[in-house]
């Protein structure tokens, strides 16, 4: 009976004097906690970012130039202002007129055959 | 099986008014970014783990790297947490338990006969038998405990945890939490009365 009073007594005690956590723990298992939270936030913005291919580009602010600018590019091509040649008078002259025969190609192959 | 983090509020002193959230939906906040809930968890579960560690190995640098880890673990668990399948705390002092034991087993020691010989400076067998007069008693008792009895007897009688909680933990029946508790108290009380003995014969 002496011997269990005694444990009983030990266990209070031991109950009342439970160990502090150490702030330098603290700090430890706080450090740990938040390099994983980065750890783990870090990879789906390196994600994102690489599908866009932004960090190569400058950003979005970049993309967002590169976007106004297709914009006016394709407008332009559009509806070109009057005082602009139209440039497709360049590639396709629409008063000139080509015949296979301007050509001076000897087409005497094509009688043969018929 | 009880529920100790419902109430953490009033385990840990806070206001009634302000009901705090759960372990389990502060775990969730960090899975989500919180790093607060970190911290809350930090201050509510760090001392447990650092308690029974404390206990379980009665070294103060072991139980602190034993603590960090669990904790850690804990971290890397979080986005896989699934609510209502444990307590956070028993899954806690789980992993600390297992830590605890797993560091015992590395660390047994080495027969007599390969201990290098002492050198001038070194510490002596009289220092090392002096340190361990030093620690109290319940402790240098507890070491001497097979490691299932111990982890049972410091969860009922030092955390004060239930037999149903720590069945959960140890993952065993009720029956053999009371079993080894029983056991394992005996032991204790014969280390104890043995130790006094010790010392009456040395006082005469």
């Amino acid at each position: 009976m002496a011997d269990h009073d005694e444990l009983e007594t030990l266990f209070a005690q031991a109950r009342e004097n439970r160990p502090v956590l150490p702030d330098d723990l603290v700090v430890r298992i706080e450090t740990d906690a938040e390099a994983m939270r980065l750890q783990r936030s870090a990879p789906k913005e390196r994600r994102q970012r690489r599908w866009l291919g932004l960090d190569r580009f400058g950003g979005w602010q970049a993309l967002g130039g590169l976007v106004a600018a297709s914009a006016a590019g394709v407008w332009i091509g559009i509806a070109a202002p009057g005082f602009l040649p139209d440039p497709a008078t360049y590639i396709f002259p629409q008063d000139t007129t080509f015949l296979v025969a301007d050509l001076s190609l000897d087409t005497g192959f094509l009688e043969d055959t018929e | 099986m009880e529920d100790l983090t419902s109430q953490p509020e009033q385990a840990h002193g806070g206001s009634a008014a302000m009901p705090a959230a759960s372990d389990h939906v502060l775990l969730a906040r960090f899975a989500s970014g919180d790093a607060m809930a970190a911290r809350m968890l930090t201050d509510r579960l760090g001392p447990r783990s650092y308690s029974v560690a404390m206990r379980m190995l009665g070294n103060r640098t072991e139980a602190e790297d034993v603590t960090q880890d669990a904790m850690m673990r804990l971290w890397q668990m979080a986005p896989d947490w699934v609510p209502g399948q444990a307590q956070v705390s028993t899954w806690l002092y789980r992993v600390t338990l297992n830590l605890c034991v797993d560091l015992r087993r590395r660390k047994r020691p080495e027969p007599i006969e390969n201990l290098p010989d002492l050198q001038d400076g070194a510490v002596s067998v009289t220092d090392k038998i002096q340190d361990t007069a030093r620690k109290d008693a319940l402790q240098s008792a507890l070491d001497q405990l097979p490691d299932r009895q111990r982890q049972a007897v410091i969860l009922r009688h030092i955390e004060e945890l239930s037999n149903p909680e720590i069945a959960g933990i140890m993952d065993i029946s009720v029956e053999a939490v009371e079993s080894l508790t029983a056991r394992g108290k005996r032991a204790l009380a014969a280390i104890l009365a043995g130790r006094r003995d010790e010392l009456g014969d040395e006082n005469g």
